[in-house]
């Protein structure tokens, strides 16, 4: 029997997504599950919070001053490295469903690969693997763009087309329209039936995918749900499971107006810019949407229609697994789930995301199931990793050297590897310039239970803010200690080990090909 | 492009004959066969009408052909949702022949990031249609 690594990602979401991670809201028994009986990383961090560049950092093994993706629209060069190539170099059989953004979404003219794939439902590209992939079939954020998942859902589900949320207006911003019971944006009430939304979509293209291997194969499968990333418009069959009037506020969302407010401006001032709507500094958040709008119930409402696919993400998950239960390749087989970036949800009066290094971007949810026939035993890793360290732990899982290009090192399988490894630190960058001309470049780095965020000169900043969050003390992150005078030595060494453990930024930043 | 700043900016240096290009700018029909990604391009009276690979449709007014000093200004007008729009072709003499620039005003802005790739490929299909004469990817001739 081959061996197999089964890949999971969702898009966009929480650490506190997950029972296992203390949610209480979302039932997720099957992640649970995966958790109980492998590692659980209670401190992984993506090492930029938008799809296209964390994307990249996944596949690649590599910073993204490595890679070169430094905004999302920039697409990952087409002869960059990718740990799928190096598999399939090895024999490896190698399929990606669902959601890639390797390449930009938008793209009228068909510039890019994946474009082509999914407009012209090819599975390659041109009789070659794309970025080591043998097979991709593409999902988005319902049926829209140039996308496997919308050319069947033109073949099958045509009358359900119109009932997802468009996530783009017609000005190609990210639309601000609102909907649901609360009227929070990017919500709606979809009636589409559940077995042809993208969730289970993506479940059966890669099960269909699994069963067309060879019993010796040796595998790899990407298997990236598009949820819960906005819209949030799941099956209406499923709003049942979360009422939303049933739901606490998030602890990360100050309800009282003042308090809000007060911890915005001990933030960066571009914070408190966006909240007011004086600024729109990324195209990843409604242009035209005003966060100090956002409503409680909004933010319940949203919080549920997130849940709700989070557990429909868990039990697709669940039905892949029996899927490989089924042919025998359980035993065989490393699970590993994870998401790109997390979601506001409500924390401190905000939805989506954007220049904002806060755990609710950052904190990821990380789960590795190693393959049961290697008898690892479980185990709760605290010591900080990163994204980064993805495409260096499949090398290791199939028995391959990690080759130099890769930034990054194999994930540690106990708490007492991760000591062995001295992992001490973990990097997160951002940097973007909006159409508009607004600028913002930002850098954290995240140890010893802190995180330092330092902010670059730009069009909001003038290059001496920054943000020091104390995460036993304040984890909520609500006290900015950026000036507290106690702690400045503390503040320069996380400066000065930031500056020093950054690669060099490339002498030629990549063009911005697409908003997104 | 009047008192608005320019969102995007293309430029390339062809090795031919100003005149042989505008030839070709100048003929708003015809920039299907050098504009990458385009299926078709027609004109009925001033308006133009875009079909790209993707299935996308830009309808585009056309505001200027000037021969004297060879420009082309258009604008879109749909169906996209654009507050402003003017387009902009100029093909100006060169030392190593004939210069052109592209370019766009855009309001609201997404669609800058959208179209700077495409005009970069343009520009080179341009090129490759008058050096070469070798039409552009997805064109399709309605007569073949």
């Amino acid at each position: 029997m081959g061996r197999g690594i089964l890949f999971v990602t969702t898009d966009q979401q929480r650490f506190d997504a997950l029972g296992c991670n203390g949610g209480q809201v979302a039932r997720t028994p099957v992640i649970d599950g995966l958790a109980a009986a492998g590692v659980r990383f209670e401190r992984a961090h993506p090492q930029n919070v938008v799809c296209m560049p964390s994307r990249a950092t996944m596949l690649t093994g590599q910073h993204v001053r490595t890679h070169g993706v430094w905004m999302n629209g920039v697409p990952l060069p087409a002869d960059a490295p990718t740990v799928a190539g190096l598999l399939h170099e090895a024999g490896w059989r190698t399929g990606l469903f669902g959601k890639a953004h390797f390449e930009p979404f938008l793209d009228p003219f068909l510039r890019f690969a994946e474009n082509q794939m999914g407009n012209s439902g090819s599975t390659d590209e041109n009789g070659r693997p794309h970025r080591g992939f043998d097979r991709m079939e593409l999902a988005g954020h319902g049926p829209a763009g140039l996308v496997h998942y919308r050319q069947w859902m033109r073949e099958h589900h045509p009358e359900h087309i119109g009932g997802f949320f468009p996530v783009l207006d017609l000005s190609l911003n990210v639309n601000a329209e609102g909907g649901g019971d609360s009227g929070a944006p990017q919500v709606r009430y979809n009636e589409v039936p559940r077995h042809a939304y993208h969730t289970d979509w993506v479940a059966d293209r890669a099960i269909e995918w699994l069963h067309g291997l060879e019993t010796n194969d040796d595998w790899f499968c990407w298997l990236s749900f598009p949820d819960p990333h906005h819209p949030w418009d799941p099956p209406s069959s499923e709003l049942h499971r979360v009422p939303w009037r049933d739901l606490n506020l998030p602890a990360g969302y100050p309800e009282d107006r003042a308090e809000r407010e007060t911890a915005l401006d001990a933030k960066a001032p571009h914070w408190r810019r966006w909240y007011d709507g004086t600024l729109v500094s990324n195209y990843e958040a409604p242009t035209h949407w005003t966060p100090a709008s956002l409503t409680s119930d909004q933010v319940r409402e949203v919080d549920a229609m997130a849940h709700i696919e989070n557990e429909l993400i868990d039990e697709a998950l669940g039905r892949v697994l029996d899927a490989l239960g089924d042919q025998g390749r359980t035993a065989g087989t490393d699970v590993v789930f994870t998401t790109d970036h997390g979601e506001f949800q409500g924390d401190h009066g905000l939805l989506f995301k954007g220049p904002y290094h806060v755990d609710s971007l950052m904190r990821l949810p990380l789960v590795w199931r190693p393959a049961p026939n290697r008898h690892v035993a479980p185990a709760v890793v605290t010591d900080p990793v990163g994204l980064v360290d993805l495409a260096p732990t499949f090398c290791r899982i199939a028995g391959l050297p990690v080759p130099g290009w890769m930034d990054g090192e194999p994930l540690p399988t106990s708490a007492t590897e991760a000591t062995e490894q001295e992992r001490q630190r973990v990097l997160t960058e951002w940097d973007s310039v909006h159409p508009s001309g607004v600028e913002v470049h930002l850098q954290t780095i995240t140890r010893d239970g802190m995180v330092c965020t330092r902010y670059e000169s730009g069009t909001c900043h003038d290059g001496t803010e920054g943000e020091l969050w104390d995460l036993a003390e304040d984890p909520l992150q609500r006290i900015n200690l950026w000036d507290d005078t106690s702690r400045k030595s503390l503040r320069d060494d996380l400066l000065a080990d930031l500056a020093d453990a950054l690669p060099p930024r490339p002498s030629n930043r990549l063009r911005v090909e697409s908003p997104v | 492009m009047g008192d608005r700043r320019v969102d995007v900016r293309r430029e390339a240096v062809i090795a031919a004959d100003p005149d042989a290009v505008w030839a070709i700018v100048a003929a708003a029909e015809r920039q299907a066969e050098w504009f990458p990604g385009m299926v078709t391009s027609t004109v009925k009276d001033d308006v133009r009408t875009v079909v790209a690979a993707s299935g996308a449709i830009f309808l585009e007014e056309i505001l200027a052909i000037d021969d004297d000093t060879r420009c082309f200004e258009y604008r879109i007008t749909g169906p996209l949702h654009l507050e402003h729009h003017r387009g902009r072709i100029t093909v100006e003499d060169d030392p190593g022949g004939t210069r052109v620039v592209y370019e766009q005003e855009l309001e609201p802005k997404a669609l800058a990031y959208v179209l700077d790739g495409a005009l970069g490929d343009a520009l080179v299909g341009l090129r490759d249609l008058v050096t070469d004469g070798k039409t552009s990817r997805a064109y399709h001739d309605g007569d073949a």
